[in-house]
């Protein structure tokens, strides 16, 4: 049995990697639910993210926060790129799910071309950064990355919840037609989702980058929990997402503690496949 | 107006006028292509032939929204409410372009005031309530934001007969307030009773109009749509 230390500090970690697997996960998350389109570059984009961080903070000596501010507009404008491309092609919620695996294999390549296949670790002096509380001991990156997690989730659900334009994608996700019929443009709603979903997943590749070494096979290590992570919490709802990182990240944390690392990975899927026959209709 | 689905006409030049105030019906069998007329109206559908006119306005080239914008507002066949989102919120989506935000109080005051029902669930999911309230619901929304023309396609489907009657009886108030009104129905006696004029379409076709009062008298409308006498071909006798 391990010590009551030991069992805290996986505690910790668990809830602070959970926060991370809700900031991979929420962009993917809206596109499913609010496009319609199952997008795998959503992890292309968060390396693309990821490794410009690393790249212009190391060669500008740049915080990588400022660099974060102008990979936003980017992957946004990357975002409404790719989808006026699933406009213009038609590509329906299956489909997307084979061209944007095509897309990410791209991402890689494009990757690999320019920073090889080594390992990248961004030397920030945050990611050695840890604060002692107690006997536990709170890595500054990760909380950050918690952080984060935390307020573009609950900023996402009050959006959906309280602006006209929320409301105007939810109308427009259950019923397309009769949301045109009071007013929904629903093409210009949806570029603003996609460009939205990328801009998030460029916030997550900077953190990534904080917390993580690069390297291009790396932007499939992560799909399989995030996608555990999104359908447990429910296409297009921030908050489910958070809960969801949450119990699956403090689950594989404990699980590492009190058993061995390599049970893990079953966790998330064990939960998933647990939540999908107890409330099924959820994708 | 000529409207088809692929190579399947489904309106074959059907032409028909509302006047400013005017509560006018259209009448016909299941499949008609009333539904078809309403979404062609709305722009949901595109116009293959024909023109479409607002106010003396040529609005054949406008979209959806640009007719809404232009105040036409539609209550769907069957509801179709945005069933899992608030009450409150299904009102909300009635005054959703920017420039009708202005109306979005005013409106939830004067659909609560119609609808007490509605203010009592205000915050409940729309697609649990029962017809005849998602009907209140329908309506409201409809009417957030001050339209000048109303579509309302086929309100009494699937509903009891005392909520039918109320659903009516709203019309006709929301009717004597001013409001100019275009009532799909298979329910002829029902809606030719409350109009001032009225079309019968049968497949794709107008083949009866004229004062609903008029057509109500007409032995093979009264035969075909009102449940009376023996079912002679309606299209004889229609005024074409
Ligand atoms: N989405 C559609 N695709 C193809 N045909 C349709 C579609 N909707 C309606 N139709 C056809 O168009 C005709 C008119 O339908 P509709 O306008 O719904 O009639 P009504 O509302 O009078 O019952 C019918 O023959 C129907 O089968
Ligand atoms: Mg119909």
């Amino acid at each position: 049995m391990p010590s009551a230390n030991l069992l805290g500090q996986s505690l910790l970690s668990g809830i602070l990697a959970g926060g991370l697997y809700a900031l991979l996960g929420l962009g993917l998350s809206l596109s499913w639910r609010f496009l319609r389109i199952i997008n795998l570059s959503h992890f292309g984009f968060i390396f693309l993210g990821a490794y410009l961080t690393y790249q212009v903070a190391t060669s500008f000596h740049l915080s990588p926060f400022a660099v974060m501010l102008a990979i936003v507009p980017l992957l946004f404008a990357l975002g409404v790129a790719q989808q006026a491309l699933f406009v213009r092609f038609a590509v329906n919620e299956f489909g997307s799910l084979l061209v944007t695996f095509g897309m990410v294999a791209i991402i890689e390549s494009l990757i690999q071309y320019f920073w090889t296949a080594d390992f990248r670790r961004l030397e920030s002096g945050y990611g050695t950064l840890s604060y002692r509380i107690g006997p536990l001991f709170l890595p500054v990156a990760e909380a950050l990355t918690f952080l984060v997690a935390v307020v573009l989730g609950l900023a996402a659900w009050a959006a959906l919840r309280f602006t006209y334009l929320g409301k105007a994608m939810r109308a427009s996700a259950e019923d397309p037609a009769m949301a045109a019929a009071f007013g929904v443009r629903e093409r210009s709603l949806a570029l603003l989702v996609a460009g939205t979903s990328a801009a998030t997943a460029g916030i997550a590749g900077t953190f990534v980058a904080l917390t993580a070494t690069l390297a291009p096979a790396q932007i499939y290590a992560w799909i399989g929990v995030i996608f555990a992570v999104v359908i447990m919490g429910g296409l297009g709802n921030p908050l489910g997402i958070l809960a969801a990182g949450l119990l699956i990240g403090v689950s594989e944390a404990l699980t590492m503690a009190l058993t061995s690392p390599s049970w893990a990975p079953l966790v998330s899927f064990t939960l998933l496949i647990a939540v999908l026959i107890l409330r099924p209709g959820r994708v | 107006m000529h409207v088809a689905y692929g190579d399947a006409p489904a309106l074959r030049g059907v032409s028909l006028r509302v006047g400013p105030g005017e509560l006018v019906s259209v009448v016909g069998p299941n499949g008609a292509g009333k539904t078809t007329l309403v979404n062609a109206i709305l722009r949901l559908l595109p116009i293959r032939q024909g023109t479409v006119r607002l106010g003396g306005e040529d609005v054949t080239s406008a979209d959806a929204r640009a007719m809404r914008l232009r105040g036409v507002a539609l209550i769907p066949e069957g509801r179709r409410l945005f069933a899992t989102m608030s009450v409150e919120e299904n009102l909300e989506m009635g005054c959703y372009p920017p420039s009708a935000r202005r109306y979005r109080d005013e409106g939830i005051a004067r659909v609560y005031a119609m609808f007490p029902r509605l203010k009592e669930r205000y915050r409940q999911q729309a697609g649990t309530l029962s017809g005849g309230e998602q009907q209140m619901v329908a309506i409201g929304r409809a009417m957030m934001a001050r339209p000048r023309l109303l579509l309302i396609d086929e309100p009494s489907l699937g509903l009891a007969p005392a909520i039918v009657e109320q659903v009516f009886e709203t019309i006709r108030a929301i009717h004597a307030d001013g409001l100019s009104i275009l009532l799909i129905e298979q329910n002829a006696a029902r809606a030719l009773a409350i109009a001032a004029r009225g079309y019968v379409l049968e497949d794709g076709r107008v083949v009866a109009e004229g004062p609903a009062r008029a057509l109500m008298a007409e032995p093979q409308i009264r035969a075909a749509y009102l449940g009376e006498g023996d079912a002679a071909d309606p299209r004889e006798g229609g005024e074409r």
